[in-house]
């Protein structure tokens, strides 16, 4: 029943004293919160943690939710926050698209997709993969805009940028999406050659 | 800005009404724009149909489990109800005003003799009588645990709002 509650009203039901509306809204937007956290934080046991986190804190301030912008909209400026805190932890350049250490480091990540028998690849496990050679920046970006349902405005509301710098960082990201995505495809062909 | 540029821009929905015009007369007419939309299209459907990955089944638990630990952490202070304090303040208030009027309700104000003498067996109070070693050593102690107190109190909060 509570699921038909939109947003807000669980978080006026929240904000009442009624956790079980929270624990709803968790369950709603647990798996893109997982998601975007894992594109910066690389492993899942990372991004869960990370989550977990965004989601107290949200909780925390629920209070503050002005209701200006979208539910999602304030939640992913938290988790993009967060990220980016765990990021400057772990010590991970974010800022140069080429950095050469960097590229070096998230090529590294991908050698961990290898292990799979090439028979069981399709075409979205290279998507995956692609993604995961991206920069968290780009991937995140790529991830909001299609998996997020949050137009321009809004990802650039979330990670504290003008709607038309989002505009050209997503143009930008989904180059090298495609570029990654193609080397990739080319690589498997090769190997099964 | 290219027309790889301008394309996206066209699918996504985001460039102005004439430049929208141009661009669908571009690719009506010219057959490499036309295959390069379509190579965009096509990617832009798959870039859409990207699966958002699956938390652990424990998560929501974990994260109310989380929340439910914290507010149970929460210190006594931060739980008590202000109407509490509100009622005692007010309880203490009404208790030193009715003492109040009720002794200067018994209170005889006469004027006094101006004459009388001050009793010689009066005692002036000396400050010496209560100094004392073992008084000032308890001082001391109490203002060295209240000042530790404070510290950890300060160094705690700082701790907790660099944690935010």
């Amino acid at each position: 029943m509570q699921s038909k509650l939109s947003d807000l009203e669980l978080i006026q039901e929240t904000l009442g004293g009624n956790q079980a509306a929270y624990t709803e809204l968790v369950k709603r937007h647990q798996r893109f919160v997982f998601t975007l956290a894992l594109r910066f934080a690389k492993s899942r046991e990372d991004a869960e943690e990370i989550a977990q986190d965004c989601f107290i804190k949200a909780f925390r301030s629920l209070a503050s939710f002005q209701g200006q912008s979208k539910f999602s909209t304030w939640l992913y400026s938290i988790v993009y926050t967060t990220s980016m805190t765990f990021l400057r932890k772990k010590r991970l350049n974010t800022d140069s698209i080429d950095d050469e250490n960097t590229y070096i480091q998230v090529e590294n990540q991908t050698s961990a997709f290898d292990i799979n028998n090439a028979e069981n690849k399709s075409r979205s496990f290279y998507l995956n993969q692609a993604i995961g050679q991206l920069l968290p920046d780009d991937a995140a970006i790529i991830t909001l805009f299609y998996k997020g349902e949050q137009s321009l405005e809004e990802i650039g509301r979330a990670m504290g940028m003008e709607a038309n710098t989002v505009k050209v960082k997503l143009f930008r990201a989904r180059q090298r999406l495609k570029e990654k995505l193609e080397r990739n495809l080319k690589q498997e062909a090769k190997e099964l050659i | 800005m290219n027309i790889e540029e301008k394309l996206w821009n066209y699918i996504d929905g985001s460039c102005p009404a004439d430049e929208q015009q141009a661009i669908r007369s571009m690719i009506a007419s010219d057959e490499a724009v036309r295959l390069k939309y379509q190579e965009l299209l096509d990617l832009n459907a798959e870039f859409a149909a990207i699966e958002a990955d699956e938390p652990p089944m424990a998560f929501t638990y974990n994260v109310m489990e989380a929340i439910r630990a914290e507010q149970a952490q929460k210190p006594l202070k931060a739980a008590i109800n202000k109407r509490i304090i509100l009622g005692i303040a007010l309880f203490f208030a009404i208790t030193i005003t009715a003492l109040l009027v009720y002794t200067f309700a018994h209170v005889h104000l006469a004027p006094a003799d101006i004459n009388s003498a001050i009793p010689s067996a009066l005692k002036t109070m000396r400050a010496q009588n209560f100094l004392t070693r073992p008084v000032v050593n308890g001082f001391v102690f109490f203002d060295v645990v209240a000042a530790l107190f404070f510290f950890d109190a300060w160094l705690r909060r700082k701790k907790k709002l660099s944690s935010i």
